[in-house]
């Protein structure tokens, strides 16, 4: 069973409530109908309730698939948003959270904020940094994360590794240039993630160009640095480097280059880059060189799931996302 | 508004979201060097000016101000 039908079953067996604040975009439509309609997830559509009726009707699909929910609908806005505001640590106060509601992807996220959706998924209308902004502003970041980052799932044909093709790899898209403690937060947030969705035990390294002291430089002084806070702030996780990726990956060269005792060593099944520069050249080294797919970004570090497809995505591949999105959101 | 209570209150909402004592602040404090704060501190900055001031400052206009002063002169345009 491949990584994505396993995810899918997951997903099947316990639908979750999806809010679509994009919901009249025709793809996000297609996507959000089709995984409601094969069971996967729970859909309810935010936006203008008349015109995403009117679109449903013209497309043909069964509303009865989905919930509508209509942000023109005071009553229900304004429950919500007193739900909101008794909540701790949120940043928005009433009037100003009621003006950002306007927009249908402020208004789904609180009400995911608030539990009457699991998981919001946008992106395809939106920019990513507009759903950073509202994720950072509506669902806040995890206590003790500084920074929301991404990881991304690498399907690797004929790589052995500790869990045989796949291998975790973060951050390649959000975080340009971490400072210690964001990379620190970083590798906690993608082990956090990788359980959640992958049920994995991670084996995270932490790569750049030196093994255990075999280069020095402040570039390795940051990499160190992340590690010596990420094993302090989470002893329960196995956080391990400094490693050059091939230390990390293949256990005979892990055997010669490690010589200590090391539980990721050889067999890392999640790759922290140092900085963006590495991370989104590597993976397109593993796409392009390795003929590999891979999934997400899935962006990490949020108090809830916020997720951000790419703007040309096709449906195929909404629907791969939608459905991970779900599966992270019931793991939570 | 004057611009002296506008600076007085920014101030103030740059040492909650920073948590900086006010009094180390000034017009010239840069957000770079002085604060170096993380991108989510500006998120929280800008979510302060908004819920009490009611001007809605984007993220990029904010996080392209050098100086708490720059800032001051955003949100005066702005309300």
């Amino acid at each position: 069973m491949s990584v994505l039908d396993n995810i899918y079953e997951k997903a099947k067996a316990n639908p979750k409530k999806v809010a679509f604040p994009e919901a009249e975009n025709e793809k996000m439509m297609q996507a959000a109908f089709e995984t409601g309609m094969e069971g996967y997830i729970r859909p309810i559509l935010v936006g203008d309730s008349v015109r995403i009726k009117e679109l449903i009707a013209e497309r043909g699909y069964d509303e009865s698939v989905f919930t509508i929910v209509d942000i023109a609908d005071e009553g229900y806005k304004n429950e919500i948003i007193a739900k909101y505001v008794a909540l701790p640590n949120t940043v928005l106060k009433e009037k100003a959270l009621g003006r950002r509601m306007e927009n249908p992807l402020y208004f789904a996220m609180t009400m995911q904020a608030v539990g009457e959706a699991d998981v919001t998924f946008a992106g395809i209308d939106n920019t990513t940094g507009d759903v950073l902004l509202a994720g950072q502003m509506i669902i806040g970041l995890k206590e003790g994360i500084s920074t929301v980052s991404s990881i991304g799932l690498c399907d690797i044909p004929g790589f052995e590794g500790s869990e045989g093709q796949l291998l975790a790899v973060g951050d390649s898209a959000v975080c340009t240039n971490p400072t210690a403690e964001q990379l620190a937060d970083i590798a906690i947030s993608a082990c956090d993630t990788v359980k959640g969705l992958l049920d994995w035990e991670p084996r995270c390294a932490m790569v750049c160009y030196s093994t255990l002291g075999s280069g020095q430089g402040e570039l390795i002084d940051k990499v160190k640095e992340a590690l010596a806070i990420a094993n302090e702030k989470r002893p329960d996780l196995d956080i391990d480097g400094e490693f050059q990726l091939d230390a990390a990956i293949v256990p005979a060269v892990a055997a010669k280059k490690v010589n200590r005792e090391s539980k990721v060593a050889g067999k890392a099944n999640v790759l922290i880059w140092p900085d963006l520069n590495v991370g989104n050249t590597a993976v397109k080294l593993i796409q392009q060189f390795g003929h590999a797919d891979a999934y997400g970004p899935m962006l990490q570090g949020f108090n809830s799931i916020v997720c951000d497809c790419s703007r040309g995505a096709p449906v195929s591949e909404i629907k791969g996302n939608i459905v991970i999105s779900a599966v992270r959101a019931s793991a939570k | 508004m004057d611009r002296k209570e506008l600076e007085a209150q920014i101030i103030d909402m740059v040492a909650k979201c920073y948590s900086v004592d006010a009094s180390t602040l000034s017009m010239e404090t840069t957000f770079k060097y002085d604060l170096k704060g993380a991108s989510v501190l500006m998120v929280g900055l800008v979510s302060e000016i908004e819920n009490e001031l009611d001007a809605m400052i984007a993220l990029q206009d904010a996080a392209a101000c050098e100086t708490i002063g720059d800032l001051v002169d955003k949100v005066q345009e702005e309300l």
